[in-house]
């Protein structure tokens, strides 16, 4: 025990005491001197914080250039992942690309009879006159809500053409000089649009709030209840100054619909106006001429051909079912028929095999009935040289009724 | 001449080896000790003492432990010095299992690692919460534990065959 107790010692002391090769310090000195580290800088001791300060500043900086091939790999690495990942979204937007195509063609499909029907009832207006317009004056007055543009009868603005901002409706022309106009935006309190409350088709006028919005008016009554988000506000059309179709603004789904007069949120910021499209819109008059014949013709050809298109589509996938229901049929029926031919194989050799037992014991009778009235003719006895009992040459004889020889 | 050269760098590299691995592990970004995962986590530095401590204690200096606790200190945040305490005392006990034993066993040294371990790691834990007031969650103390512990086997592999590496390839030349 004493013994045991002495190595201990000496173990502990040779392991903390010690200095070993090429050691300027014992272990037990330095472990002593981090309990002081320790306990002056739990006391914010000065020396010890400017030991801190400066271990902190090389160690950010060595720091940094350790984990510089670290940086590199992870850099590497994402880089690889991006790569990726760009790949799977590529496949992904083609899918994407695909789909939409396919819904392109049915909206051009539907756009070009949407024109044809719009044509057959006189109500296809079009771009005659297009000018693009720079703003020059907008002055925020509280009393009017309008702009002047650099454009005016020498560019042939007129009076009451339509103001777009790309392709939102943003008023009306109400005054036109020889150099400048003056615009009326929807948000005035004189501006009178007619408009329609999409998706129920609810006609009614819009005009401005005097601030930044409009209100719906002459819609009482009228049921605007709407399961979507938010309602959209078009032009009607109605008076024949403005093409129908052009958006405006939208109602916000938590806009009560059951007031007298609805707020409509303007698409375009009425106060940030740079460039305007002044237009007006003109039925197309040249339906009857030789042209438009032409490009109806044409037009009719198109949907023609894409339905045609859709059409043998249609067949085709059509045909495709009916030749996979077909092949289906044949393979049940093709499968039902083996079953029926292993089993009559099965059956037939099964009645060969008694066909041949029956045959075999067909004979085995016959000899035996023409042995009891033959047999001695053909036997072997100390008196004769005939056959042997048992013995093939024996049978044939006694077959042959004992004339064998 | 360059045969010399060549000695000259392998002979360099395998005495400061584990000098460099362990400033690399404590100064690198990436940090064993916080590896994003809920209940994985391993202390390298403590596997990588005490093995070199056992097998080659002239490869990791005292003061150069000091040194590499304070940075690890500052890097994680701790209070400054609590690092050094904790790998000095790991190198003192590791040195102590040295003097005590005969015939180096694997089995053995890895099961006084596990007893090093709990001390040591019981010491921060008191030290950190009781005196220095830090919150510690004692689970990811304990899964650390427990991973160091598990890994220090398959470490060990490792760095034998890095020495073997060396050694052979000195020999070699």
């Amino acid at each position: 025990m004493e013994i045991s107790r002495d190595d201990f010692v000496i173990a502990i002391r040779s392991a903390f005491l010690k200095k070993g090769n090429q050691q300027k310090f014992s272990l037990l000195g330095l472990i002593f001197f981090s309990i002081i580290f320790l306990i002056l800088g739990s006391y914010n001791f000065k020396v010890i914080n400017l030991v801190k300060i400066s271990i902190k500043e090389i160690v950010y900086r060595s720091s940094y250039i350790v984990s510089g091939p670290e940086k590199i790999i992870e850099d590497n690495f994402n880089r690889i992942t991006n790569h990726i990942n760009h790949y799977t979204s590529y496949q992904l937007i083609e899918k994407e690309l695909k789909k939409l195509k396919s819904k392109d063609l049915s909206k051009q499909i539907i756009t070009l009879e949407n024109i044809r029907y719009k044509k057959l009832v006189d109500d296809y207006f079009i771009k005659n006159n297009e000018i693009v317009a720079k703003v020059l004056i907008d002055k925020n007055s509280p009393f009017l809500k309008s702009v002047v543009v650099n454009k005016g009868s020498k560019n042939n603005i007129k009076l009451g053409m339509a103001v777009l901002d790309d392709e939102y409706l943003i008023g009306k022309v109400v005054e036109v000089n020889f150099f400048t106009s003056r615009i009326l935006l929807l948000s005035d309190i004189n501006s009178k649009i007619p408009v329609s409350i999409s998706p129920n088709d609810i006609q009614a006028i819009m005009s401005g709030d005097g601030k930044e919005n409009g209100t719906l008016q002459y819609i009482q009554g009228a049921d605007l209840k709407n399961d979507n988000d938010e309602m959209i506000v078009v032009t009607s059309g109605a008076g024949g100054l403005f093409k129908s179709g052009i958006l405006v603004g939208k109602i916000k789904a938590t806009e009560n619909t059951t007031t007298n007069s609805l707020k409509v949120d303007i698409y375009k910021d009425l106060t940030q106006l740079k460039y305007v499209k002044v237009t007006s819109f003109s039925k197309e008059v040249t339906v009857l001429d030789q042209t438009s014949k032409k490009e109806l013709k044409k037009m009719d050809a198109q949907i023609l051909e894409v339905t045609k298109k859709e059409e043998n589509l249609r067949i085709l996938l059509e045909e495709k079912k009916i030749a996979t229901e077909v092949r289906q049929n044949i393979e049940k029926e093709n499968s039902q028929l083996k079953n029926k031919l292993f089993n009559l194989q099965t059956k037939l050799v099964d009645l060969e095999q008694s066909v041949q037992v029956q045959i075999k014991q067909e004979e085995e009778i016959k000899f035996l009935r023409l042995n009891l009235l033959y047999g001695h003719k053909c036997r072997k006895t100390i008196f004769n040289k005939l056959y042997k009992v048992g013995t093939p040459k024996y049978k044939n004889c006694v077959l042959q009724k004992g004339k064998y020889r | 001449m360059n045969g010399l050269r060549k000695n000259y760098i392998s002979s360099v590299l395998f005495k400061y080896f584990p000098l460099i691995l362990l400033f690399v592990s404590i100064m690198n970004d990436f940090n064993f000790n916080d590896l994003e995962l809920r209940y994985f986590s391993f202390n390298f530095s403590y596997i990588l003492i005490f093995y070199y401590t056992l097998k080659r204690r002239e490869a990791l200096g005292y003061v150069s432990l000091f040194v590499a606790g304070l940075f690890n200190d500052v890097i994680i945040g701790l209070p400054m010095g609590i690092s050094s305490l904790l790998f000095l005392l790991l190198c003192g006990l590791a040195s102590y299992l040295r003097n005590i034993t005969l015939t180096p066993n694997l089995f053995k040294d890895w099961i006084f690692f596990l007893i090093t371990l709990l001390i040591l790691n019981s010491l921060s834990y008191i030290s950190l919460v009781l005196i220095f007031e830090y919150d510690i969650d004692h689970m990811n103390s304990i899964v650390n534990t427990f991973f160091t512990f598990i890994f220090y086997f398959f470490f060990t592999y490792i760095f034998h065959f890095i020495e073997n590496f060396f050694i052979g390839f000195r020999n070699a030349e």
